[in-house]
């Protein structure tokens, strides 16, 4: 069984340049850290209304991504999917690199990143930050353990594969819950805000999978088998209904009610209508959707990693929107007046990313990209090669 | 931790004993130099010597969290005696290697 | 660090009334002594009418007591205390003026969020940042429905005529309004109230709620007053009046 792994060579120019690439993308992140440590974030075009920036998108993605990623694995260990047992190893490391790409962004953007420890020294249980660091570790060493009897015993597989898998549930739950029980803000406070971000962590998870499978097996002349990707590809179909219909759900109930009006009006036509509309509907969800029902693109492999790109944007829009949108839209203190003062009462907040922000995200993506590059290189994390058992034929449009 | 601590104190006890042991005259003047006046430190000099630091991060917790307030402990009061922050606080800090970040929001005359 | 006498007997006196009821704290019992009292609940009251738009008494004074930067840049602009416009949607009520500053609710969202506990209300129910364990994770930021609270964007250095008792800005950590503690601690008031009583037109009273005899809880429980946002029930303690 274990011989079917095998680690990738690695010596390949393209492999070294790859590595090079993202190590380009770690060193721009290092930068933008140092620059903005000592300048503060004045370096940043982050506001007192916009105080989550680009960095928060790119580490939220990530962290989206990374538990979505780690499903792969769970249909095989959890839902007796077999066919999908080979890439178990794969999914669960992908899982940890995502979720320290995006973790380590998240904090290196904190004011006062050297105060770090803090969060472990006092911790208020009432917040979802405290949470979410206990989920984050938690997950992580989660995945080492189901990493661990995946290599060593599969006899704990099934236990430590459960568990990972519940502590990803519960994990992006408590990071869309980080923005849903947020009374204060009205475009994100939601019970449904937890639920949506677990659907759209599965869709990009998947999608990631899919591409990076596609890509590594083709760059290291393994075999795939296409109907393996043809499964996958459903998953990523059902997943985009699955946040479809929450988002429908979502909406119609805010409309339902005429103290929200103002709000989700604002949503479908304000400034940050394009990127609810183009991004989040179109990019996540229809033209996956349109690629993946069509039975031309939808069979080939090409068709399936343009659908898979689009879903990815979707997530990052998806998660944008939340961020930006949410905190964009101004408060209403005094229902029935309208607000003015110099503190920009009133007003949508105007934000446009800077270059040091945009530095500081594709850092995270450079850890990312560093440590699945290098975890492929040193473990036997990917088969030889993929194929699916026999008689096993997923539906195909 | 606590042996770097230890180590330091250590060390800023010899750095302050030293002068004195070699020319115990230049006591009064010593004083001076580093911008001291007054007889007497809050409590021993050599309690503040060992333990400022684990007192004033004590004071801050106390006082920003519960309120209490003893001015002649404050921090604010250090400076009517020790008048220069170079001379004296950066001056023994950068003898034992710290870098207390207090002063980027604490006022203290240079 | 001149302390007036009166304040401080009838600060003595809180705390040894505290310290009966409450003999788990620790006395060393210095004259000068203070501590937050689990008794009071110290709140505001505007009266929205007395309050004129082309007075800024109290976002002066605030700058001035709390050595409040300004950076001439809008958006990063670091706001104690704002004086709000309001005009009528319907355009049928005058417009009226007001300030807006940290509510100190008695649930306060953004102690609720904050990881470390940075963001704490004390046992006088003043809700503070407490600079020294802030790690600038902006949280509260996002949690605050009354927009009450800036991040520190650039760090600062004390002006030629600034507060030295007051510490100055280190960037990157959050910061508030602080109903003015060191004062309160010294029995005055707040800066904006004592300004608005003498600058400005009075608008604004400063106390304790829990004491039946002071003017501000006499006035809460009297006239009708309102505070922001009621319906998320954080009972603030700044109370406006008239609106
Ligand atoms: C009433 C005046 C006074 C005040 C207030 C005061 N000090 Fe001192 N302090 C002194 C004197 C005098 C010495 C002895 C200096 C010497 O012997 O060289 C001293 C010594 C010290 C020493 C030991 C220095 C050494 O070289 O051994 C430290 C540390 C110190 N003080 C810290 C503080 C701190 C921190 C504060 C504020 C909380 C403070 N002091 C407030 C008068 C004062
Ligand atoms: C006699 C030398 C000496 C003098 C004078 C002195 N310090 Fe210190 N200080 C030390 C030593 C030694 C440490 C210990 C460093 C450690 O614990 O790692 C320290 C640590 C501190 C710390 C804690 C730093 C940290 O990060 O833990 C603070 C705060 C501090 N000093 C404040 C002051 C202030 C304010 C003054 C001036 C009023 C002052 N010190 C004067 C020797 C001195
Ligand atoms: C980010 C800014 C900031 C930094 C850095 C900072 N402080 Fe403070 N500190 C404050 C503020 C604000 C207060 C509150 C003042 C008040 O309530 O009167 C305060 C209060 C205090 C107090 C209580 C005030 C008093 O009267 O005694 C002490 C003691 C104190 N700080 C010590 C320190 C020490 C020691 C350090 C360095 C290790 C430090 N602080 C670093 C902002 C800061």
């Amino acid at each position: 069984m274990i011989s079917e792994f095998s680690t990738i060579k690695g010596n390949s120019s393209k492999y070294l340049a790859l590595l090079a690439g993202f190590g380009v993308l770690l060193a721009l992140g290092a930068f933008s850290f140092l620059y903005v440590e000592i300048n503060g974030h004045g370096a940043t075009n982050m506001t007192n209304q916009v105080v989550w920036g680009l960095p928060h998108v790119f580490a939220i993605s990530l962290l989206v991504m990374a538990s979505g990623a780690l499903n792969l694995a769970s249909m095989a260990t959890v839902f007796g999917a077999k066919q999908y047992k080979i890439f178990r190893r794969f999914s669960a490391f992908l899982a940890i690199a995502l979720l320290a790409g995006g973790l380590a962004v998240l904090v290196l953007d904190l004011g006062r990143p050297d105060r770090m420890l803090l969060t472990m020294i006092h911790m208020n249980f009432k917040s979802m930050f405290t949470w979410n660091v206990f989920l984050y570790s938690g997950f992580v060493v989660l995945c080492f353990l189901y990493l661990w009897s995946m290599f060593q015993h599969e006899r704990y597989v099934k236990l430590a594969g459960s568990a990972a898998f519940a502590g990803r549930v519960i994990l992006t739950t408590g990071t869309g819950s980080i923005f849903g029980v947020i009374h204060a803000r009205e475009v994100f406070h939601s019970a449904i805000t937890g639920p949506t971000f677990v659907a759209v962590s599965i869709t990009s998870g998947t999608a990631m999978c899919i591409m990076l499978l596609v890509a590594t097996f083709h760059y290291t002349g393994r075999k795939l088998d296409k109907s393996l990707i043809h499964g996958l590809r459903n998953v990523l179909i059902f997943f985009t209904l699955l946040v479809f219909y929450l988002l429908v759900v979502e909406k119609f109930t805010k409309f339902y009610s005429p103290a929200f009006y103002d709000v989700e009006s604002w949503i479908l036509t304000g400034p940050y209508a394009p990127l609810y509309w183009i991004g989040v509907l179109g990019m996540g969800i229809a033209l996956p959707l349109a690629i993946l029902f069509n039975p031309g693109m939808g069979n080939s492999i090409k068709g399936i990693m343009w659908a898979c790109g689009a879903a990815i944007i979707g997530e990052v829009s998806f998660v944008a929107h939340v961020l930006l949108a949410g905190q964009s839209y101004p408060f209403n203190m005094f229902p029935g007046w309208e607000m003015s003062s110099a503190f920009l009462d009133g007003q949508v907040a105007a934000y446009s990313p800077g270059i040091l922000e945009l530095m500081l995200g594709v850092g995270g993506i450079g850890i990312a990209g560093l440590i699945y590059l290098i975890g492929i290189r040193f473990f036997r994390l990917l088969p030889q090669k993929a194929e699916a058992p026999e008689g096993w034929k997923p539906w195909s449009p | 931790m606590a042996w770097i601590r230890f180590l330091g104190a250590l060390l800023a006890v010899f750095m302050t004993i030293a002068p004195l042991v070699s020319n115990a005259d230049a006591h009064g003047d010593a004083k001076h130099d580093r911008g001291t006046i007054g007889e007497k430190c809050i409590k021993d000099t050599d309690w503040m010597r060992r333990n400022h630091m684990n007192m004033l991060m004590e004071k801050r917790h106390v006082t920003v969290r519960e309120g209490v307030r003893v001015p002649a402990e404050s921090l604010l009061n250090c400076k009517t005696c020790h008048t220069s922050r170079e001379k004296f606080c950066d001056k023994c800090h950068s003898y034992v290697g710290v870098q207390p970040d207090c002063f980027e929001c604490h006022n203290y005359p240079k | 660090m001149n302390m007036d006498r009166r304040s401080v007997l009838g600060l003595g006196g809180v705390v040894a009334a505290s310290a009966m009821i409450a003999p788990g704290i620790h006395l060393i019992a210095a004259p000068e002594r203070t501590e937050a009292s689990g008794q009071s609940r110290w709140a505001m009251l505007v009266d929205v009418n007395k309050c004129d738009s082309d007075c800024t008494a109290c976002t002066t004074a605030c700058r001035q007591e709390n050595n409040v930067p300004t950076f001439d840049d809008p958006q990063r602009d670091i706001h104690w205390i704002r004086k709000v416009e309001l005009k009528d949607k319907k355009g049928k009520r005058p417009s009226v003026s007001l300030p807006v500053l940290c509510n100190h609710c008695e649930h306060p969202p953004c102690v609720d969020v904050c990881p470390t506990e940075a963001s704490f209300i004390r046992k006088d129910g003043i809700v503070l940042v407490d600079k020294h364990r802030c790690i600038g994770c902006r949280y509260c930021m996002i949690a605050c429905p009354y927009k009450a609270r800036s991040l520190v964007y650039h760090a600062t250095e004390l002006s030629e005529n600034g507060n030295a008792d007051v510490p100055i800005r280190g960037k990157g950590v959050v910061e508030k309004c602080t109903f003015c503690v060191h004062l309160v601690d010294q029995g005055k008031k707040p800066a904006c109230v004592d300004a608005c009583q003498k600058d400005g037109n009075g608008a604004m009273i400063f106390g304790d709620l829990n004491d039946g005899q002071s003017e501000i809880s006499k006035r809460v429980h009297e006239i009708r007053t309102q505070t922001m946002r009621a319906d998320l029930g954080l009972n603030p303690a700044v109370h406006y009046q008239g609106l």
